[in-house]
């Protein structure tokens, strides 16, 4: 051993030259694929975000353009056709569902061009918690026609009255987000149920947890990123922009709270949970 | 008189509803098929005799370009008109690639929508009263003169009318797409013409696109014509430019020799 390290070093000193060009070379073949790795995963993440990019372009496109498109074929179906008053009634129907999901995609777009701005400053006014979460409950139950059981509410009694301290209308609009997204990635058989708990003294937390088609493990954290959809045919089957949770995420955030996702994986449902913090 | 039976694949049910009523008005019979699955089941496996399909792009699932695909490749050549949200040229050649005869942009005029249709299936019934033999009215082309039904070059007959290639006992059938391209080429025979005027003359496309979108139609053409796709003789790409249609690949006996035209 010894004398193996003795002839090495011995080499070494004698060829210093070439053990200098060989250490320099290592150097730079290291350099160069350090460099090709970096460049290939730039790279690959660019490509991923063009993919997002696009997707979400296609899905805007279509979630503007398909409403138009109903209402100015019912528009141009009643100036140019006779229809019976029980029609013209539904085609009224019709044009005003479409107009709300007109105005929703499209303050949806805007609420994420707001949340992109992270120095922008919140309202800060005092907000009953139960109380508007009662209030987006009411308007889903309305919007998708659920009952009481399929859209269930539990509060428990030290959250009741809960404040937190920020914009009102931001966080209707993440509670909404967190309902609507379980009532549209749910099966036939929608069972929703949301809780308002107390986690000590300083918190307040909302969970909306449904028995949907669920998260894979690895895109748990994924899907609060801008434009990211989960792949797959199970997703696919359901539209949307990609743009929900990354509202609720940053409403959440600039209120000083958190939000996270659990799911035991495909088809085994999930919940969200929004943590904020209290006010007296 | 019977009515003409419309599918309609399209998974937004205002819309869906929509439409039935007006084509419903214009006497055609509807049936709707809210996913690309349901469309097949219709079309492929029940056998269905619709006279026109009308196809939402983004469907839930399978697309609208997937499920033009799947239909084309099993044969089923109903005329299928493709409804896009992004009209954008690139969207519509993929809807053409895909085996869509006709594409409509959202939100489209109804008045246009049925018109279309109505194109479609004149076209169709053209085509019905050719394979039953009976005579049909010569097409006019945009040039204002009268186009041959059949040409004929290097052993391979394209017969216009009835959509369909021959090659000794092979019959491939023509999309209405590649039939209007693979007609312009050869009415351009031994010139250059450009993708951008291929856009602009075969399919009405002016917006600023990737006009290399063409180049899979070339593709799937140079299957159809050349003994040898990777080596085209007939169909060539020059760099940069476009492309040409050459009927006498040997380069040694007169144009009239080689393509002959039959009306």
């Amino acid at each position: 051993m010894a004398l193996a390290i003795a002839l090495n070093v011995g080499w070494i000193i004698l060829n210093w030259r070439e053990v200098a060009l060989l250490v320099l070379g290592l150097i730079f073949f290291l350099a160069i694929i350090i460099g090709l790795v970096l460049n290939t995963t730039f790279l690959i993440r660019e490509i991923r975000r063009n993919e997002q990019h696009d997707a979400f372009i296609n899905a805007v496109t279509h979630e503007l353009k398909t409403p138009i498109a109903s209402i100015r074929l019912y528009l141009e179906t009643l100036k140019t056709r006779d229809v019976d008053e029980q029609q013209r009634t539904k085609f009224y129907d019709n044009m005003l569902a479409d107009s709300e999901r007109l105005l929703f995609t499209v303050e949806q777009v805007l609420r994420a061009g707001r949340a992109g701005h992270r120095r922008r400053k919140i309202a800060n006014s005092v907000i009953d918690v139960p109380e508007i979460v009662r209030e987006c409950l009411e308007l889903a139950r309305t919007r998708y026609g659920l009952d009481e059981n399929s859209l269930s509410y539990v509060e428990a009694p030290e959250a009741s009255g809960a404040k937190v301290s920020g914009d009102i209308d931001e966080l209707r609009a993440a509670f909404s987000n967190l309902l609507d997204n379980a009532v549209k990635y749910s099966d036939a058989q929608i069972s929703v149920s949301v809780e308002l708990a107390a986690i000590g003294e300083k918190r307040v937390a909302v969970r909306v947890a449904d028995k949907g088609i669920g998260i894979p493990n690895a895109q748990l954290k994924r899907i609060f990123k801008r434009f990211y959809r989960v792949p797959g045919m199970f997703m696919a089957r359901v539209k949307g922009t990609g743009l929900g949770l990354f509202i609720v995420r940053s409403v959440v955030e600039k209120h000083g709270g958190r939000v996270f996702a659990e799911s035991r994986g495909l088809g085994q449902g999930s919940t969200f949970t929004i943590q904020l913090p209290r006010v007296s | 008189m019977t009515k003409n039976a419309v599918l309609i694949v399209e998974d937004e049910k205002h819309l869906a509803d929509g439409l039935r009523f007006n084509l419903e008005a214009e006497r055609f019979s509807v049936d709707i098929a809210v996913d690309a699955e349901t469309a097949e089941d219709l079309l492929l496996k029940q056998r269905k005799p619709y006279d026109v399909v009308v196809v939402d792009v983004m469907l839930p699932g399978k697309n609208g370009f997937s499920l033009a695909s799947t239909l084309r490749a099993a044969g089923q050549f109903v005329p299928i008109l493709m409804l896009t949200a992004r009209g954008e040229a690139q969207d519509v050649l993929r809807g053409f690639a895909a085996g869509a005869d006709d594409y409509l942009p959202k939100p489209f005029e109804l008045a246009v929508l049925i018109a279309r249709l109505k194109a479609l299936l004149r076209r169709r019934e053209w085509l019905r009263t050719v394979q039953a033999g009976g005579k049909t009215r010569q097409p006019i082309t945009a040039e204002g003169k009268d186009e041959p039904k059949l040409i004929e070059f290097d052993g391979k007959t394209i017969d216009f009318e009835a959509l369909e290639l021959r090659s000794g006992n092979h019959t491939v059938r023509l999309t209405v797409m590649e039939a209007d391209l693979l007609r312009y080429l050869i009415r351009h025979d031994g010139r250059i013409v450009s993708r951008r005027s291929i856009l602009e003359d075969v399919w009405g496309l002016r917006e600023d696109t990737d006009t290399r979108a063409i180049d899979n139609f070339i593709v799937r053409l140079r299957k159809y014509i050349e003994d040898e796709p990777s080596q085209p003789r007939h169909l060539v790409t020059v760099r940069g430019v476009g492309y040409k249609f050459i009927s006498n690949a040997k380069g040694q006996r007169g144009k009239s020799e080689e393509l002959r035209a039959k009306s």
